[in-house]
């Protein structure tokens, strides 16, 4: 007869998964010793072995359960703090993000000559992926928060209102994070617009969009949506947790990886296509748009970064 | 209304209607005012935290879990070894009590015992609840 686990064996190997290693051997030890004089007692009182075993078993309760009750962990990815929040940031952001990008990319896709139900169905398609990376990229972000500050509670046990927010400052600032990750949604779209729709014929007899080509095919224009969105992570983040100075350097880390390559790509004649302005019969338009470009971008970015700092103190003088 | 009374639920809730019946009712007009599950949660956070003192009382003289258990039970603690056992843990991780394996037996057992600060918790606390049963009396008295 080959030897098998019995219930006991498996309950408490359930039970000791999600505990941590250090815990183990001791617990282990306790709950075999409890199991163990339980079944024992039930069986005095005159119940067969097996049915002594399930009995003390259920009475335990599910091991996923008794675990949790063994660790203080938390066993919610967003607790009641941030939930509602988390809960309007995400319908904020899938109900004006996906019917968006829905429309375009079914206008994009039609008017590149595709047949009305493919732009269709590849708008669908593309629109469902856009709302679950919203989702999961939301979802992140709070449950770093949760996590964050739980840490930070934990660190300083005494609490006393003055660490209040300002509450017209949350409002306002709350808005204004909605508002930034719309701008920036906005400027997305009307970039892949002028790009698709906009594009007219260069000289060589191809369609040539404002953005260089080069720069539109190497991808680089992902990794500057890429800081732009992890820029707002790092401000939902702060927003939560309180600016500290890590987070007002954290996030000029984020600006200056984004604002260095952008204004050097401008600056450089790299960014935008000298054929398209030919084309529309603006020769000199490159170098205005590419000032434009420049100027902008300081500006957003500067300020940016400078306001992460001024929060971070004005969080000090506050305390 | 003695602490055994109110947590065996002899006489504020169970005494004059049947708990089988899952309805408390109003003692004198036996009117039904609460469900089962809102019955359960007010009794067992009204419970929490007895359950602490009794252990801290009870471990006075060192012992293990399951005679831990038996112990208050009959002493009339309802509580579940799925509680307890995590919240001997808890209690001996903040110093209120401490533990000890015992191998002398055939099975080798953790027993616990109060510390000393455990002690004086368990005093504070039991000040606490006569100041509460006091405190409920004169209620009684004013009504």
């Amino acid at each position: 007869m080959t030897a098998t686990s019995t219930p006991t064996d498996r309950y408490v190997a359930a039970t000791l998964r999600s505990l941590p290693e250090r815990q183990r051997q001791d617990i282990e030890a306790e709950l075999r010793a409890l199991i163990a004089d339980t079944i024992d007692d039930r069986r005095e009182a005159g119940v067969d072995a097996d049915s002594a075993e399930r009995e003390v078993l259920t009475e335990l309760g599910a091991p996923a359960r008794l675990a949790a009750s063994y660790s203080d962990r938390s066993l919610h990815l967003i607790g009641p703090e941030f939930y509602l929040d988390y809960l309007r940031v995400l319908t904020v952001l899938l109900s004006t993000l996906v019917p968006l990008w829905f429309v375009i990319v079914a206008l994009v896709t039609f008017a590149d000559g595709s047949p009305a139900e493919v732009a269709f169905g590849g708008a669908l398609y593309s629109a469902l992926e856009t709302a679950m990376s919203i989702a999961f990229f939301t979802t992140l972000v709070f449950a770093i928060i949760e996590r964050v500050s739980a840490v930070r509670t934990k660190r300083k046990a005494t609490w006393d209102p003055s660490s209040l927010p300002e509450v017209r400052d949350k409002r306002g600032y709350f808005t204004e994070m909605i508002g930034g990750v719309i701008f920036l949604a906005v400027i997305v779209i009307a970039v892949v617009l002028a790009q698709t729709l906009g594009a007219v014929e260069g000289p060589e007899g191809t369609k040539v969009g404002p953005v260089a080509s080069a720069v539109w095919e190497s991808g680089v224009l992902y990794i500057a949506l890429f800081f732009a969105i992890a820029s707002i992570s790092s401000h939902v983040l702060a927003y939560y947790t309180g600016w500290s100075t890590a987070n007002a350097i954290t996030n000029t880390v984020f600006v200056i990886l984004f604002a260095v390559p952008a204004i050097w790509l401008a600056a450089s004649g790299r960014l935008l296509s000298e054929d398209y302005f030919g084309a529309v019969g603006w020769p000199e338009g490159a170098n205005v748009i590419a000032v434009v470009v420049i100027v902008v971008v300081l500006l957003l970015t500067a300020g940016d970064a400078v306001d992460g700092f001024v929060r971070a103190s004005k969080k000090r003088r506050t305390r | 209304m003695s602490l055994e009374n109110l947590l065996e639920g002899g006489e504020p809730f169970g005494g004059k209607c049947s708990d089988r019946l899952a309805i408390v009712c109003d003692a004198q007009y036996r009117v039904p005012v609460l469900n089962e599950e809102a019955l359960a949660t007010h009794r067992q956070e009204l419970r929490r935290g007895t359950i602490v003192l009794a252990c801290l009382l009870l471990l006075r003289r060192s012992n293990y879990g399951y005679a831990l258990l038996d112990a208050l039970e009959k002493s009339g603690f309802d509580v579940d070894a799925n509680t307890l056992y995590p919240l001997l843990r808890r209690l001996e991780k903040q110093g209120l009590l401490t533990s000890e394996w015992n191998t002398d037996d055939s099975r080798p057992r953790k027993f616990y015992v109060t510390s000393e600060e455990g002690a004086t918790l368990a005093d504070t606390l039991k000040r606490d609840w006569h100041a509460l049963d006091t405190a409920f009396l004169s209620l009684k008295d004013e009504s």
